[in-house]
């Protein structure tokens, strides 16, 4: 017996998180400097899930993040920048991305080539040179963005039960526009079909389309770029993820990598431990899972017969979202060689996001792609005379499923070929002749990291019935097992790296306030 | 501007009534949809398995045969063990290793070794490693007096980034291969054949004996039969040569030139540490950009004294390791020479290492007091790694008495 196998844990522990992406983390930090005693395991060897990073050659590759939303500059800081500095302190820097993006539209009849600026007022003039006319109505798009978070704040501060009277009185636009698709709404405000596509820009960040896309999360997403900025941490995302790692051992909460869940131990509808491969028995009367209901429901909670009909129902009512193929590159240019001058690029064929999204529903080319240079924002993120360049595209997991094992190469280098190519067209920059490294992360490549179901790591679609609203307002009533919590990206804030840390704070504050109540009655 | 002066914002999309009804009925349509959806439990997940498929965490093999290559290197053909879960192997790219786990006298350690066969091998069911008997390989010679037909040995999914890229790479690959370096040569040479690689291969293979050269009448069948794919070019090191066709004395640039287009070819390089020294003095001569110049990693520093930087006063001191693994903790001895790894594996921790190399972060572990020396040739932690300490224990030589936290074996 090696002496590996002589270390067991088995001990009990106020809450247990399973995960370490950047819900888990949130949470973990959250109730280890509340003084829990707390554990979270995670199945990897490093802290973030898909917020991480991987080196080839001389380049260090950012894994997922494009830019963070919700963290703002000093003088304005979002949510994620006080959680980070004034809540937990991390030892961590970000630097803002110079501008909210380029979007290049091939489509003979719709061709657009535009550069958008961080900044309202910005936003809204660079739309209006390009669709002279749009002002009024774009602004109105982001004043009604404005209200949208301002009830999303009242709605948060309620605990889901919002007043509906002080809904109507105070809120009146956000209820009128909460049921509806982002279509919809900027249909009725009277927007310009050519302003309409370059404010739809962000779209594949929530990756759906934008007939089907709830109007109230889009436009707050948009509002939160426009008027915080995006931002990326200087050391990748695993830069503030092994400060959180830091940041919760010093607050005295341990972390175990190397240590996957398999089970989550119920016992008359009632958490009591958890279990991991590694032969760790553990105690306790909560978990926070960052991992998705789907997964947990289908797998984890054991026995089986503790796993209420209604959790199944729950997850195969939603629609379970989309997962992504990265191309990392590290080219042996500068980016200023290259004639690449922006940080950020949305490559689409067409905006009519219902095509491009049909596109990810098989393995033909992808139409639609966001890109990052990121030295463009990091200029020392790589040696002098080169610089690395990331293109994402998404796929439903179904295109994938019928992949054979000995087909799986050719047909990552085929896509990632024909992107490259799609690259190089829209942007002029020669890119295949420079390649040095390159990395190819397909949906297997994310199922192989974090396990989740299909690989998804974009939750449940947030399709106006199961947006943020309903989710926020269905708090509480959908907790079918005592002491069970998620947090992440298939939770009530939806996916993205600020949603899901957000969310993991909820999920501690809410699990906290359980705990402190057992024990005020204790 | 002056949001007072500004008239306040009316928004009706479909008329007020109905827009404000579709809010209140948002709830209700979510839990109608939960009411009525599907109780049955999701048992499938395709892209998972295929994740598991084409990266399994373990694969559980038994030798099936064993070919004697040259007097100090054997090719042993491993196929799934039948008492055990693997029932296929992993596809892998021409150039990747597998990391072996072995149980040497009690003691686990790992190492890797790249695949000589082909990945069509693979699917119909073997891989074949040729291995080389160290002097004094304190596996090796474990190795020859243990491994028979019908032994088991515990292996990793192909690992590993030193395989030809179409996107990245020149359809003239040049191997360079020195002693057992060659045997990932022998996979790419194989995927030509298949199909799988569109590329020509010229392979420059340094052997230091006649009689110490692996794969001769295969590599003499290739090129006789694909003449307008393969050129071997065997290099002798020793003083008596018999061998037609053969060039002697060391790789240098002039040979290299002799069989390449230096411009229009990749280089892959495969062999021990002494090579790469000498070579990388040769390539330079070429000023190629890096993408045209790929090493594989080639495990362990031998021997850390030659390593600019190493603190040589330090070299014959035994130093204190406290190693934390999850809740055990225990104090062991660690020779300054050798790295912190197999310091671990001496005292019988196997925490979880695969390219020994610095290069797959498997190892990754925490400094939480003292110092260690990293191997600058062997060094691609992560910006943040270094920032907060923490390192590679295959890379790495205590300097002083240290305190570590390693990762649990999963």
């Amino acid at each position: 017996m090696s002496e590996n196998e002589l270390d067991t844990i088995d001990d009990s522990y106020d809450v247990v998180i399973i995960g370490a992406g950047n819900g888990g983390l949130a949470a973990t930090a959250f109730l280890a400097q509340k003084g829990l005693k707390v554990l979270m395991l995670e199945q990897h060897n490093l802290p973030g899930g898909v917020a991480t990073s991987f080196v080839r050659g001389r380049f260090e590759f950012e894994t997922s993040l494009h830019e963070l939303a919700s963290y703002g500059p000093e003088s304005n800081k979002g949510s994620i920048r006080r959680m980070f500095e004034d809540m937990f302190q991390l030892d961590t820097e970000f630097v803002q991305v110079p501008e909210a993006y380029r979007l290049i539209v091939t489509h003979p009849e719709e061709k657009m080539d535009v550069s958008i600026p961080f900044g309202v007022e910005n936003m809204i003039d660079a739309i209006e040179k390009e669709v002279p006319g749009s002002r009024e109505s774009v602004r109105n798009f982001f004043r009604l963005a404005k209200e949208i978070g301002e009830a999303f704040s009242y709605i948060g501060s309620t605990g889901g039960n919002p007043d509906q009277t002080l809904l109507l009185k105070e809120h009146a636009n956000f209820l009128k526009t909460a049921a509806y698709s982002a279509q919809e709404v900027e249909d009725a405000l009277g927007i310009p079909k050519r302003a309409q596509d370059i404010l739809n820009g962000y779209w594949a960040y929530l990756g759906l389309p934008i007939s089907r896309i709830n109007f109230t999360i889009y436009a707050a997403m948009v509002d939160n770029y426009a008027d915080l900025g995006g931002w990326i941490p200087t050391n990748r995302s695993h830069g503030y993820t092994t400060a959180f790692d830091e940041k919760i051992r010093e607050f005295g909460g341990r972390i175990e990598y190397n240590t996957r869940v398999d089970k989550i131990l119920v016992e008359n509808g009632k958490i009591v431990g958890v279990e991991t491969v590694n032969g760790d028995k553990i105690k306790t009367s909560y978990v926070i899972c960052n991992a998705s209901p789907t997964l947990t429901y289908n797998k984890l909670i054991s026995p089986k017969s503790e796993v209420p009909e209604i959790a199944y129902k729950d997850v195969n009512a939603r629609i379970h979202g989309l997962t992504g193929f990265v191309i990392y590159v590290g080219l042996d240019a500068s980016a200023e060689e290259l004639g690449l001058n922006e940080y950020g690029y949305f490559i689409m064929d067409s905006m009519n996001t219902e095509e491009v999204y049909d596109s990810w529903t098989s393995l033909q080319p992808p139409e639609g792609l966001a890109c990052v240079v990121l030295n463009n924002a990091l200029p020392d993120c790589s040696p002098p005379g080169t610089c690395i360049l990331d293109i994402t595209t998404l796929f439903r997991p179904e295109a994938w499923e019928n992949v054979k094992p000995e087909d799986y190469y050719n047909i990552k280098n085929e896509i990632a070929e024909k992107l490259l190519i799609k690259f190089e067209k829209a942007t002029g920059a020669p890119i295949r002749e420079h390649i040095e490294e390159i990395e190819i992360a397909t949906p297997v490549t994310f199922a192989r990291y974090t396990r989740h179901y299909k690989g998804i790591f974009y939750g449940y679609e947030p399709e106006s019935w199961d947006s943020i609203v309903p989710r926020l307002m269905s708090m509480g009533k959908d907790v079918y097992i005592e002491g069970l919590e998620f947090a992440g990206g298939f939770n009530r804030r939806l996916h993205g790296y600020s949603s899901s840390m957000g969310d993991g704070l909820i999920s501690a504050q809410l699990t906290y306030a359980k705990i402190m109540k057992e024990r005020e009655k204790a | 501007m002056n949001k007072e002066n500004e008239e306040k914002l009316e928004v009706t999309v479909k008329s007020n009534t109905k827009d404000l009804f579709a809010f209140t009925k948002l709830v209700a349509e979510r839990q109608k949809r939960i009411e009525r959806a599907s109780s049955e439990p999701i048992t499938k997940d395709p892209i998972n398995d295929l994740a598991r498929k084409i990266h399994p965490d373990v694969q559980y093999l038994v030798i099936d045969e064993i070919k004697v290559e040259t007097k100090s290197t054997k090719t042993f053909k491993l196929v799934p063990d039948p008492d055990s879960s693997t029932k296929e192997l992993a596809i892998f790219r021409s150039g990747q290793y597998l990391s072996l786990k072995v149980k040497v006298n009690d003691v686990t350690i790992t190492r890797p070794y790249s695949i000589a066969s082909s990945p069509k091998d693979a699917l119909n069911g073997f891989y074949e490693l040729t291995i080389k008997k160290e002097e004094h390989g304190f596996l090796t010679s474990y190795i020859w007096d243990n491994w028979k037909v019908g032994a088991k040995i515990e292996s990793s999914g192909p690992e590993g980034f030193f395989y030809y890229d179409p996107l990245r790479d020149f359809k003239h690959i040049v191997g360079i291969a020195g002693g057992s370096g060659i045997t990932p040569f022998k996979s790419i040479a194989l995927s030509i054949i298949e199909g799988n690689i569109d590329a020509r291969l010229t392979v420059l293979y340094g052997s230091s004996d006649e009689d110490d050269i692996i794969y001769y009448d295969e590599f003499q069948a290739l090129e006789k039969d694909y003449p307008d794919k393969f050129k071997f070019i065997h290099v002798l090191s020793c003083e008596v040569v018999s061998l037609e066709g053969c060039e002697t004395g060391f790789i240098t640039s002039d040979l290299i030139e002799k069989y390449c287009d230096v411009k229009t070819s990749s280089f892959f390089i495969c062999g021990p540490q002494i090579m790469y020294n000498f070579l990388d003095n040769e390539m330079a001569k070429f000023e190629l950009p890096p993408k045209k110049i790929r090493k594989e990693a080639f495990g362990e520093v031998k021997d850390v004294l030659s390593i600019p930087g190493y603190p040589q006063e330090l070299a014959e001191k035994t130093f204190k390791i406290t190693v934390h693994v999850g809740n055990y903790s225990k104090v062991i001895p660690a020779i300054a020479t050798e790295s912190i790894l197999v310091a671990l594996e001496r005292a019988n921790f196997a925490p979880p290492a695969k390219c020994r190399s610095g290069e797959c972060g498997f190892c990754r572990s925490k400094l939480i007091s003292g110092e260690v020396f990293i191997s600058p040739i062997s060094d691609w932690r992560r910006k943040a790694d270094k920032k907060f300490n923490y390192f590679h224990p295959c890379s790495s030589y205590p300097t002083s008495d240290i305190e570590i936290v390693i990762p649990r074996t999963l």
